[in-house]
């Protein structure tokens, strides 16, 4: 007993081939499947696989696992489809893809105008939480444009909060004018007022 | 500086080799550190013996001599550390986490297979080493519980020095002097060597985080060290090194992260914990 040397021999690396890790994106057993999807990094023939199955993803971390696999195919196609994602009624879901699409500076910005001007206003609250973490230099601007023009309050207050990091002098203005729009909400009034302290 | 080593690369190459870096490593650098960068590859082109980026440049792309891109790996990871620093996640790894690890597994006496701890990045071998003292010391099941301390880096310079475990007086200032009089032998120019009990005891492993296939060979760990490696990383590698953590622990495993790193900003695919001594990660446990 005590400290212990593993005395095994090395493993050595085992690569599974490809069409043999789109297969295991099926197995049964939750960790071949999340195995798969990130051993599939890279695989452009695994984007319409993966896309196909991550919203039926039942597990979280076997989603988690695709979605880290699809942010890194920084395509449009990729983001298109994620961003479908932002209306899911599971919560889980549209917040990992969200997060996802965070990740994707290359394709995320292209989709932005079209998500702000999204029917849903659930959809626009998930655009502000894309827009907190992506890093693109229209991204501070989109948070301001969704503070001064969003009609619904929770998808303004969604922006104050993604603006929150970065937010100075500059912003007072809009921010006060945010509250004059909405003068019956009180939690938005207590945001921005933690805001502008 | 497509033309000698000294000067600083021009904007372009400064471009080009931050995202051949960033595809290898899933380091990214900004611009604030475009001073160190500059610095170090530096280094890297006169240690290879070229006078200019571009050709010591194609050389590493083309991987014509493997020894350009580990000199370059070790040049540009940072490896500042010391003997039980952050000391107080060592503390809830005492009293909290190993009692939690010892009542999932079914207790000492049940056990099937040793307790099981990763240290990564490991650096110069400090983390790894101050585990192992501080379980020798003071942890009351060191006796009746085997357990496997890993260490692991990118770096395979630090790792030398981790094999080595040679250290200097500032490495070791926080370690109880009877500690040092019990565990280490003056080697001279005020350098202490780590008991070879211990060294032999810890098992070193070069790999990257981010290298899925690799990390693939770590599996069953009860806790993981890792602090102030994800800071270094972009979100997408962030969040394949968070991945490749998640599966090299055991479900319900810990993980440690820096003090100034947080989980819930890289990937929700962990449970944090909160202990008197800080935030700890688990991963979920849960059926197949």
């Amino acid at each position: 007993m005590g400290l212990i040397r593993r005395n095994a021999e090395p493993e050595q690396l085992q690569y599974a081939s490809i069409p043999d890790l789109l297969r295991q994106l099926d197995d049964p057993d939750r960790d071949v499947r999340r195995e798969a999807a990130l051993g599939l990094d890279g695989v452009a023939v695994a984007v319409g696989p993966l896309l196909d199955r991550v919203a039926a993803e039942p597990v979280p971390a076997v989603r988690d696992a695709m979605l880290t696999t699809l942010a890194a195919h920084d395509i449009g196609r990729v983001a298109e489809r994620l961003a479908v994602l932002l209306a899911s009624d599971d919560a889980g879901l549209r917040t990992a893809a969200a997060e996802a699409l965070a990740t994707m500076p290359l394709a995320t910005p292209a989709i932005i105008p079209r998500l702000l001007t999204n029917y849903d206003h659930d959809v626009r609250v998930m655009t502000a939480m894309v827009l907190a973490n992506l890093r693109h230099p229209a991204a501070l601007t989109w948070l301001a444009e969704m503070i001064r023009d969003d009609p619904h309050p929770n998808v303004v207050a969604a922006a104050v909060d993604a603006l929150l990091p970065s937010v100075g002098p500059e912003h007072a203005e809009l921010l006060q004018q945010a509250v004059r729009r909405f003068p019956d909400d009180p939690f938005l009034r207590f945001t921005i007022e933690a805001a502008l302290r | 500086m497509t033309a000698a080593a000294g000067p600083g690369l021009s904007e372009a190459d400064f471009e080009r080799f931050r995202e051949y870096f960033y595809k290898r490593t899933g380091i990214r650098f900004g611009e604030t550190k475009r001073y160190f960068v500059d610095k170090r590859i530096d280094a890297c082109i006169r240690n290879a013996g070229y006078d200019n980026f571009t050709g010591w440049f194609v050389a590493l792309r083309l991987s014509e001599r493997p020894d350009l891109q580990q000199d370059l790996i070790n040049q540009l990871t940072v490896n500042e550390t010391y003997f039980l620093r952050e000391d107080y996640q060592f503390d809830a790894l005492l009293h909290k986490v190993l009692p939690e690890v010892l009542a999932a597994r079914g207790g000492p006496a049940r056990m099937t297979g040793p307790v099981k701890i990763l240290s990564l990045p490991c650096s110069t071998g400090e983390e790894p080493y101050s585990i192992a003292l501080r379980l020798l010391e003071e942890w009351e099941h060191i006796e009746d519980v085997d357990v496997e301390i890993h260490g692991a880096d990118i770096d395979s310079e630090v790792l030398a020095w981790a094999v080595r475990a040679s250290y200097g007086e500032r490495s070791l200032q926080r370690v109880p002097k009877p500690w040092v009089t019990k565990y280490f032998t003056p080697v001279g120019a005020g350098r202490y060597q780590l008991d070879g009990g211990i060294r032999e005891a810890v098992t070193l492993h070069q790999v990257n985080a981010c290298d899925t296939a690799a990390m693939r060979l770590f599996r069953d760990f009860d806790v993981v060290f890792c602090r102030n490696m994800l800071i270094y990383f972009d979100e997408l590698s962030s969040r394949r090194a968070a991945e490749n953590l998640y599966g090299v622990m055991r479900p319900g495993g810990y993980l440690f992260l820096g003090h100034s790193e947080s989980m819930s900003r890289i990937s929700p695919i962990f449970t944090p914990t909160l202990l008197p001594e800080g935030i700890v990660y688990q991963r979920p446990t849960g059926a197949k």
